[in-house]
């Protein structure tokens, strides 16, 4: 590490820019918040691949099947639910049958009423309350490999059109990309971890890379706190971008005030 | 009582202070809140710890629940609660030993491992299916596969160490820069995460859920 | 109307997969019984994880973690007993402590694999090796033992109270000499965030899928060193002259990547031959 640019009395050395941005970020998504001014997020590719995925299923009258991920309620998982949000409806309207395989984790149960909730209420909203059928959100278990199991065997008993997989998935990802192309279905997924996103991308028709899944997440939900969230991302990868490339500038001349700076 | 408990503002107030009381001494220096924050931690530690305990409850009464009514698949968890008490009562019998250690050994470890072990062969039929030089794209992706895929195989090196460096590179530079990507944009997407929920723009996270 | 038979060509762009599975199978398992003993290269990442157990002194203070399923040991067995050996050699005080419920049964294989340098050295539960068991089920639990350890944690695996061991010298952070990681990615970035971004120093042997998300951390600084997955294990295994499981693998680690390879350029060659010519000819 290199010395630190800057001191400010009460703050511990090398960690006063964490702070800083800290109280940065925070204050940015209060201030897009409080505004409630509609953000622009632009249309992610990846949704229209889910409403021809859901088409295509209702099409060929087989059911979709549409997971959100094994962890807990985290920013994932959220951004999975959201998805699943927007699946439920369009299958209500299309009038396909939806599977959702939940488990796969100590904190799914947790997450699992939301899903419930989350679906049923897609349906209510459609005027579809009949079709909804509690036994089509299955708990499969709350470990990994037990959950990939049930996973893989409700793929192979219903041969569902489309599989979509959004949330955070460990090794079971792998597990279920290429067992739903197996069985022939339009396989969309989210890549959450970068150990899996190379893999995914093979074995997918379609992926929706790192952030993708969370700003589609907050494109369909129209909710103001949502857009905030992902402008604020978006302004701070921009500065690490600038950060970068003035850093490669000065570092090639000699300086290093960007390491400096980092180092604070 | 428990309508005071359930009082959102009151669980959001109890958040951030929480938040803060670990947040803080990370970066300022002030040992009277470096101790109630190490405190916060343990108790949290153990909190955290009896969620695995509410998670066996929670599968015991759904369980029983399916069991009763008789639904779909009810015999498959009649197996899952009998293996849940027997696995318990083993444990108390001693873990270094006994039919815990053999159930461990002979049962548990063996399905884990072949379950990770499919792995393999779902990744071969994905690799051989999916790498096409469909386009210009797609061939450079191929063959910087095929370079790190050769050096990968530890004959090669042997023989042609030549090819170390160049698979090196083609790691550390595009392999790693991705990698970093990634881990930024999760890192603030992560902190942003955290401030809507402590402002109380994520009810489902206090379980206060149903606002789709 | 075109010939679309394709013969050999569509074969070979149209194969089962069951092929590829069953020769996958033969491939990786008759040199796993029968193996043959090819040479291997040891990668610079690996000379640098040996050169930090190197600078391990005796009594230094290892707080080994296992943040893995037992489905994960599998793939960093070779690492892990590589890692312990030249510990135990080094004479540093180990503790052992788990991340996941599996993960409880590795530390008896791992002592039972260095029985020999164990009984040569000496080693003592207690004085010279602690096994805490399943401690690290959350970051909490990651985050209290960073910051205050006697408080967090007060027995051993099976109960026995952990006052009297050479844990008596552990307080935080400061006190651990070292952090030997070996990780399927359970608790790692916990281990991350209240150790090594504090500053204790902190090794890491991981597998194959984490080296992109890990191997910035080394770049870093924030790391000491990595070691790679399986094949990093059997490098150290041949560093060290003690061969083991890693290196028994390795034949059919190769294998493995070439029957990978060539199935690629089989898929490719049937792709030009024959796939793209049929989707031309259907317009």
């Amino acid at each position: 590490m290199a010395d630190i640019l800057f001191s400010i009395p009460g703050i511990i050395n090398g960690r006063i820019l964490g702070f800083i941005l800290n109280i940065t970020i925070a204050a940015l998504v209060y201030y897009y918040i409080s505004t409630k001014k509609q953000v622009y997020i632009r249309r992610v590719p990846g949704l229209d691949a889910i409403e021809e995925a859901v088409g295509r299923s209702a099409e060929m009258g087989k059911p979709v099947v549409c997971s959100f991920g094994i962890g807990g309620l985290t920013y994932w998982t959220l951004a999975g639910l959201r998805i699943l949000s927007h699946v439920a409806r369009l299958s209500a309207k299309t009038g396909s049958r939806l599977i959702v395989p939940t488990g796969g984790g100590d904190q799914s149960l947790i997450v699992r009423p939301v899903a419930e909730e989350i679906v049923r209420t897609a349906y209510i909203l459609e005027g579809a309350e009949d079709q909804y059928n509690p036994d089509d959100l299955p708990f499969l278990s709350g470990q990994q490999y037990a959950y990939v199991g049930g996973y893989i065997g409700i793929m192979q008993r219903t041969r569902p059109g489309s599989v979509i997989m959004t949330g955070s998935h460990a090794s079971d990802a792998m597990n279920i990309a290429e067992t739903s192309n197996a069985v022939g279905a339009i396989t969309i997924t989210s890549g959450s971890y970068i150990s899996n996103v190379a893999a995914l991308a093979c074995a997918s028709d379609y992926i929706l890379i790192g952030e993708e899944a969370p700003a589609a997440g907050a494109y369909l939900s129209e909710d103001p706190a949502q857009r905030a969230s992902i402008r604020v991302q978006d302004l701070f990868k921009w500065l690490a971008i600038a950060m970068v490339v003035i850093g490669i500038a000065a570092n090639s001349i000699g300086n290093d005030l960007i390491l400096r700076l980092l180092s604070t | 009582m428990a309508e005071i408990l359930k009082n959102r503002q009151l669980q959001l107030v109890v958040m951030a202070l929480s938040f803060l009381m670990v947040f803080l001494p990370y970066f300022l220096n002030i040992p009277a809140l470096n101790t109630a924050s190490t405190k916060l931690i343990t108790i949290t530690a153990i909190v955290t710890a009896f969620t695995v305990a509410l998670a066996v409850i929670a599968q015991f009464r759904r369980g029983m629940n399916i069991i009763n009514r008789r639904s779909r698949g009810w015999y498959f968890k009649v197996y899952m609660l009998v293996t849940l008490v027997l696995m318990l009562l083993f444990s108390l019998m001693g873990r270094e030993s006994g039919p815990y250690h053999w159930v461990m050994y002979s049962v548990v470890n063996p399905l884990s491992s072949v379950n990770y072990g499919i792995l393999a062969f779902y990744m071969a039929s994905t690799c051989a299916r999916a790498f096409r030089a469909r386009n210009t794209k797609a061939m450079l992706l191929l063959l910087s596969g095929f370079i790190v895929l050769l050096y990968q195989a530890p004959l090669t090196g042997a023989f042609f160490p030549g090819i170390e460096p160049v698979a090196l590179y083609l790691g550390d530079t595009f392999g790693f820069a991705a990698g970093r990507m990634f881990l930024i944009s999760v890192t603030v997407g992560a902190i942003v995460f955290g401030v809507r929920v402590i402002m109380g723009n994520e009810p489902s996270v206090l379980g206060l859920g149903g606002e789709e | 109307m075109a010939d679309e038979s394709g013969g050999i060509m569509k074969l070979m762009a149209e194969y089962d997969r069951r092929y590829v599975y069953l020769i996958l199978f033969l491939v990786v398992t008759i040199p796993l019984l029968s193996p043959i003993g090819m040479p291997i290269s040891v990668s610079p990442d690996t000379r640098q994880y040996y050169g930090i157990l190197q600078q391990v002194q005796p009594g230094d203070k290892v707080f080994f973690t296992l943040n893995t399923e037992f489905s994960g040991y599998n793939e960093i067995q070779s690492g892990i007993i590589a890692t312990m050996r030249v510990l135990v050699e080094k004479n540093a005080r180990i503790c052992f402590g788990v991340a996941h419920v599996e993960a409880t049964s590795i530390p008896e294989l791992i002592l039972k694999a260095v029985h020999d340098e164990l009984e040569a050295k000496d080693y003592q539960y207690g004085r010279d090796y602690v096994i805490l068991g399943y401690v690290m089920p959350n970051e909490a639990a990651v985050a209290a033992m960073a910051q205050d350890f006697q408080g967090s944690v007060t027995q051993d695996w099976l109960g026995r109270p952990i006052a009297g061991t050479f844990l008596d010298e552990i307080d935080d952070w400061q006190d651990w000499d070292l952090i030997a990681d070996f990780t399927t990615g359970i608790q790692t970035t916990s281990l991350l965030n209240h150790f090594a971004l504090r500053g204790t120093p902190m090794i890491v042997n991981c597998i194959g899928v984490m080296i992109p998300s890990q191997k910035p951390y080394v770049d870093t600084g924030v790391y000491l060193a990595i070691l790679q997955s399986m094949r990093g294990g059997a490098e150290l295994e041949l560093l060290i002259g003690h061969p083991g499981p890693g290196l028994t693998a390795m034949d059919a680690f190769t294998f493995g990547h070439y029957m990978l390879i060539l199935f690629i350029i089989i898929g490719n060659v049937g792709y030009l031959g024959y796939t793209r010519n049929a989707q031309r000819r259907a317009g």
